[in-house]
């Protein structure tokens, strides 16, 4: 202390600017977002079955050359490449064994699998990049897409799929779409995804003698049944609906599309969440927190989710929950969303596998992605339930019947739209989603339709940065 | 410290070289990890850069863009208020508790060490205890309960947030200050204890002539640290309120900065947040040390 008074002026300023320092690299783990894709429970009962990836019932592949679109194909000289992807542990163990089961069909090829968590992930992955040391092959979530292969860090795989003479048609169409660059390559290719449908609690429907919901129901007859099952009076509470409302997939998105509404215009240049159709969708979801008292307030950082914890009787959500259901002993069903007043929509996100522009083995990173698509890595990932897979025989034949409900979240497809996709996402979505949370969902300070007209001109402003 | 003032002033020439090279490792450190990338960050600041596409100069269009970004300026405000707030409370604080531990009782031991385990605890684990404590069905809702004090929601009501997450960092960072007080406290000679008492001064005055005069170079060190680690507050915010929810109610500066650079694609913005953070805290530690002259007392 001493020290620091008797030195001249100028070393005492050089003394508090080198104390000033910033920009501290700060660490300290992060809860995972809920909404973060298609994480698997922790609690997953139900591992992948070689068993079932062999299975004689999946055929290979309907494509014309099949021999080439074939995985094990790889006939370059032995590698190792790396694969990044988001997740926890239990992820990591799951997808260890595709990629185990892989390396059986590409003896040559070693792929060496790392996992973070969701919200260091995409940071990491910038800092890779910039680095030129990216992984070979990492996973893409559909809306951040375009931030990477607009910037050029993704390598085109149409002449490899030409090449091969793959058939993209094996693959769910929206998917394809989501990675589909406007200049009509693919720069990735689906590996699963995620729809959007309506959990029901089947105890708590019994034992208030009220029928199971069905594609019949409309936003009016489920803030009803919600109504009648909601008993906040005295002991543990029991709502009638749950769902999670910091992110535009897990509902909100469907409730604006049902509505009428959208969130940008077709060619992606307009923002039109301020439509009276789009605010009325976001309306819905506020009023069955705070008028018809459906659902509890929501919180920030959440209070877990409502329905696993067997404190709702309904939930909308992505079929990601599956496995977290099931693992928390609820005996539940699936309905479709109820329908709005412009009728029947769902949210769809489908996570890709993209390679590195600058991977010194495309090739093998190739291979890796065409495998992965193909029939049986998709079989193991449809065993998984933690989402739902990207080849569509594989979804209809063995997903869908998995379980109960799997049909619904598989037919969901065909009234489906794709979760906004377009280069800014994340401080555009970040932007509209504190104006929700802080005036429309964890507060009721503003309407719907007041809260969106205050944000959208702020988000068309960074629609065109 | 007596003993630098007391017989000599400075090193010999001879020890000259000596000195280089025991602060050589850090001067060189200094230049190289921290002068260097200071530097960088200013000229990257004046680009729109992605990190993956190459630079392009902009000016300073970066700076004037951040002081009409509405989500800049609430970090600002954020960061601002949990200064403004949590140190001078942190450091009273810690100085009551410092004092009250300063004594010769038995078991002081065990009670000082208790009151250190904050220090040695990991920044997650004590995030997630204080979640707890703060959920809507926790701790303290149900220690309040017993009053009749209805639930609040600690952490989603965006009134709360941030004054939620200023207590918990206030006990997280009292056992720091509390180990630089109580050595300040045991420095203090017990020959101007006794000298005041022959005085005839009592418990609260031999405190306030003695104790407190002798203390404020402990007071005043703490405080710059208090102040330059407060305003670059990240893990608490970054842990406790999954990042900077409710709304932008506790996104703070680094926050800000982190976001920009990391999840926007926005590393020049980003650069030019962090030089105008640099300047506010050059200035505030600087004001700060100028007025030392008037309170500070070096024995």
């Amino acid at each position: 202390m001493t020290t620091l008074r008797a030195t001249r002026p100028l070393l005492r300023v050089a003394a508090v600017m080198a104390m000033a320092v910033m920009v501290g690299a700060c660490g300290g783990a992060a809860p995972s977002p809920t909404t973060a894709p298609p994480a698997a429970s922790p609690s997953a009962t139900a591992a992948p079955s070689t068993a079932q990836a062999a299975s004689p019932s999946v055929p290979a592949s309907a494509s014309p050359s099949a021999s080439a679109a074939a995985c094990g194909t790889y006939a370059g000289p032995a590698v190792t490449i790396t694969y990044a992807m988001w997740g926890d542990t239990t992820e990591l163990a799951n997808q260890q064994k595709i990629v185990d089961a892989f390396h059986a069909m590409n003896p040559k090829i070693t792929v060496k699998v790392s996992v973070s968590d969701w919200d260091s992930y995409w940071p990491k992955l910038q800092t890779d990049l910039a680095g030129g040391n990216a992984p070979d092959v990492f996973l893409m979530d559909g809306p951040l897409y375009p931030d990477y292969q607009t910037r050029d860090q993704l390598l085109d795989l149409s002449p490899y799929i030409a090449k091969d003479g793959f058939d993209t048609g094996q693959l769910v169409d929206l998917a394809v779409q989501d990675f589909t660059a406007p200049d009509g390559h693919l720069y990735g290719l689906p590996r699963d995804l995620n729809t959007i449908a309506l959990f029901y609690n089947k105890t708590m429907f019994d034992a208030a003698g009220i029928a199971y919901p069905d594609a019949t129901w409309d936003w009016a007859k489920l803030a009803e049944v919600a109504k009648q099952l909601t008993k906040t009076a005295g002991g543990a509470p029991q709502w009638g609906f749950y769902t999670e409302t910091s992110d535009m997939e897990n509902y909100w998105s469907s409730l604006v599309w049902q509505a009428g509404g959208d969130i940008l215009s077709a060619d992606k240049k307009t923002v039109v969440i301020d439509t009276d159709q789009a605010a009325a969708g976001i309306q819905f979801l506020q009023d069955l927190v705070y008028k018809d008292k459906v659902m509890a307030q929501p919180v920030a950082g959440g209070v877990g989710d409502m329905f696993e914890n067997g404190q709702a009787a309904l939930e909308a959500d992505g079929s990601w929950l599956v496995p977290t259901h099931q693992a928390a002993g609820i005996d539940f069903g699936v309905a479709p969303l109820p329908k709005g007043p412009a009728g029947q929509a769902t949210s769809v996100n489908p996570s890709g596998v993209v390679a590195y522009k600058g991977s010194k083995a495309p090739d093998a990173a190739w291979e890796f992605i065409k495998c992965y698509t193909g029939p049986q890595m998709q079989a193991m990932i449809a065993s998984l339930k933690a989402s739902m897979p990207a080849n569509k025989e594989v979804l209809t034949n063995q997903y869908a019947t998995s379980f109960d409900g799997g049909k619904i979240f598989a037919e969901a497809l065909t009234y489906a739209h794709i979760k906004p996709s377009f280069k800014g996402y994340d401080e555009f979505a970040t932007t509209l989603q504190d104006e929700l949370d802080s005036k429309v969902f964890n507060d009721n300070v503003l309407t719907a339709k007041a809260a969106l007209d205050q944000v959208t001109p702020k988000l068309q402003k960074l629609l065109g940065q | 410290m007596t003993s630098v003032k007391g017989t000599r002033r400075g090193p010999r020439a001879s020890e000259g070289r000596w000195v280089l090279l025991f602060l050589g490792p850090t001067l060189i450190g200094l230049a190289v990890l921290s002068a260097g990338p200071i530097l960088a960050t200013l000229g990257v600041s004046l680009t729109r850069w992605d990190m993956l596409t190459p630079p392009q100069f902009v000016g300073i269009d970066n700076y004037a863009t951040l002081l009409g970004d509405d989500r800049f300026l609430t970090a600002l405000r954020n960061t601002t208020f949990y200064t403004v707030v949590s140190v001078p409370i942190g450091m009273l604080l810690a100085l009551a508790l410092a004092s009250a531990l300063n004594q010769q009782i038995r078991g002081i031991a065990w009670i000082r060490t208790a009151y250190f385990l904050p220090l040695v605890t990991s920044a997650t684990a004590i995030a997630l205890v204080w979640l707890w404590i703060y959920s809507p069905t926790g701790l303290l809702n149900n220690a309040l309960a017993i009053f009749g004090v209805s639930p609040k929601r600690w952490i989603a009501d965006p009134t709360l947030a941030m004054p939620s997450i200023i207590a918990m960092s206030i006990w997280q960072g009292l056992p720091a200050n509390v180990i630089i007080f109580l050595a300040g406290l045991q420095a203090i000679p017990s020959e101007y204890y006794d000298a005041a008492s022959v005085d005839g001064a009592g418990r609260w005055s031999r405190y306030r002539s003695v104790t407190l005069p002798l203390l404020t170079p402990s007071i005043f060190f703490t405080g710059v640290l208090a102040l330059i680690g407060a305003f670059q507050v990240f893990d608490q915010v970054y842990v406790m309120a999954n990042p900077g929810k409710p709304g932008s109610a506790t996104i703070t500066l680094v926050y800000f900065i982190y976001e920009a650079g990391f999840r926007n694609f926005k590393m020049g913005y980003a650069a030019g947040a962090s030089w105008i953070m640099f300047l506010i805290v050059a200035v505030a530690t600087l004001v700060y040390f100028r007025t030392q002259d008037r309170w500070v007392h070096y024995q």
